[in-house]
């Protein structure tokens, strides 16, 4: 019973832990060398809808913090960290936590980018690894690899972008009394209509629609599949984005338009995230 | 380590960054005024650029050629504008050279 509970519950919050990252627009072009970025986000994202008597509710809030460097014009390099808190709701009783989660390496090479007076385009693979350092229920235990291939392409006022990621979950566990979390995989596409404005145009605002599709494999442990663990979601994501020179604000509301929970699992509801970057 | 340690790490580390590059963003030259008074001015087409947040790493990497004051890049536009000191010669060759670093092509100097 207390085994079941705990599966019950880790699968509810490690189904939040997911998430399909939003703003995708200019992931293919790499920064200049030299240059600096810092990137924070706030989400909140929210699951419920439970088909069990249990009748589960988790809310989550996620504060991730980027900082990325072009060490050369075709290779950047970044961190992200992110502080966590779930709420969870169940039969009644509510629990929260909040803790670090896992640190991410990853570094993203130029492997074309074609400047013309028409258009922008832009392809760049990345590389990425996820380290265990996350506080407890925050981390995965084990090192995870992250490979993706970013496409964007740009006319002066149209933006499309193209972004493919595969999360390989449990390449190395730091215990073997832990389970395999499920690989992801995700395809997030978005267009966005850019209006230049200001001043020596200093100035840009941009509507943004994305679709982002999002699978992850069901868990397993030893080898069996963890029951009520692994989702494919389909999200409609509108959002505005704000360029000055150095700042960019961005905002993105996320809804679910179709979602296929493996098992008895919550479903994922409509979340919210703004952010910040400011550049050097 | 201990998790307020941690909080305390991802709290810092960004403020400290925020402060850095709002400062650096914070002091850019009128140029303006630096044209008025005497140097020199060039003007680029420059392609590649799509939002006012190209200028920034652009500008940042042609302002360190030797002999060159001040930059401003405009998107919309396509140009690069570059102050340079009068009596300091200045090959082409080192702008293209940065504008490159920033990963965008030049096209015509104009001026």
């Amino acid at each position: 019973m207390l085994v079941f509970i705990t599966l019950f519950v880790a699968s509810t919050i490690m189904a939040g832990f997911v998430s399909a990252a939003g703003i995708s627009i200019d992931a293919g072009l790499t920064p200049a060398e030299n240059r600096w970025i810092f990137r924070s986000q706030m989400r909140f994202m929210q699951r419920n809808n439970d088909p069990t008597p249990a009748l589960r509710e988790m809310k989550s809030y996620m504060l991730p913090v980027v900082v990325a460097y072009g060490i050369r014009s075709d290779l950047a390099i970044m961190i992200r960290q992110a502080l966590r808190r779930n709420e969870i709701k169940m039969q009644g009783q509510s629990s929260s936590s909040t803790g670090l989660i896992d640190i991410l390496v990853l570094a993203k090479y130029r492997l074309v980018r074609l400047n013309t007076p028409g258009y922008t385009l832009g392809i760049s693979p990345t590389l990425g690894l996820e380290i265990p350092s996350g506080a407890d229920n925050f981390s995965s235990n084990s090192w995870d690899l992250h490979l993706g291939t970013f496409v964007s392409g740009r006319s002066r006022s149209w933006g499309i972008d193209l972004n493919v990621t595969y999360v390989w979950n449990g390449m190395a566990k730091t215990s073997s009394a832990d389970g395999d979390a499920g690989d992801e995989f995700s395809i997030e596409s978005a267009l966005a209509y850019q209006f230049g404005l200001g001043q020596n145009a200093n100035f840009a605002l941009a509507p943004v629609i994305e679709f982002s599709y999002l699978s992850i494999s069901s868990d397993s442990k030893d080898g069996i599949t963890i029951t009520n663990t692994g989702e494919s979601v389909l999200l409609l994501s509108p959002g505005i984005k704000v360029t000055l020179s150095s700042i960019i604000l961005e905002s993105l509301l996320q809804f679910p338009l179709w979602q296929n929970q493996l098992g008895q699992q919550t479903e994922r509801a409509p979340s919210f995230l703004i952010g910040i970057r400011i550049m050097n | 380590m201990k998790i307020t340690s941690k909080l305390l790490l991802t709290g810092l580390v960004p403020a400290v960054f925020l402060i850095y590059l709002t400062a650096c963003a914070a002091t850019k030259p009128d140029i303006d005024k630096l044209v008025s008074e005497g140097n020199e001015i060039r003007i680029y087409e420059i392609f590649g650029m799509d939002c006012p947040g190209c200028h920034g790493g652009l500008e940042n990497l042609v302002n360190k050629v030797p002999g060159v004051i001040s930059s401003e890049a405009n998107w919309e536009k396509q140009l690069l504008r570059v102050v340079l000191y009068a009596n300091v010669e200045v090959d082409d060759n080192l702008i293209y050279e940065a504008i490159k670093r920033a990963n965008f092509t030049p096209g015509e100097r104009f001026k």
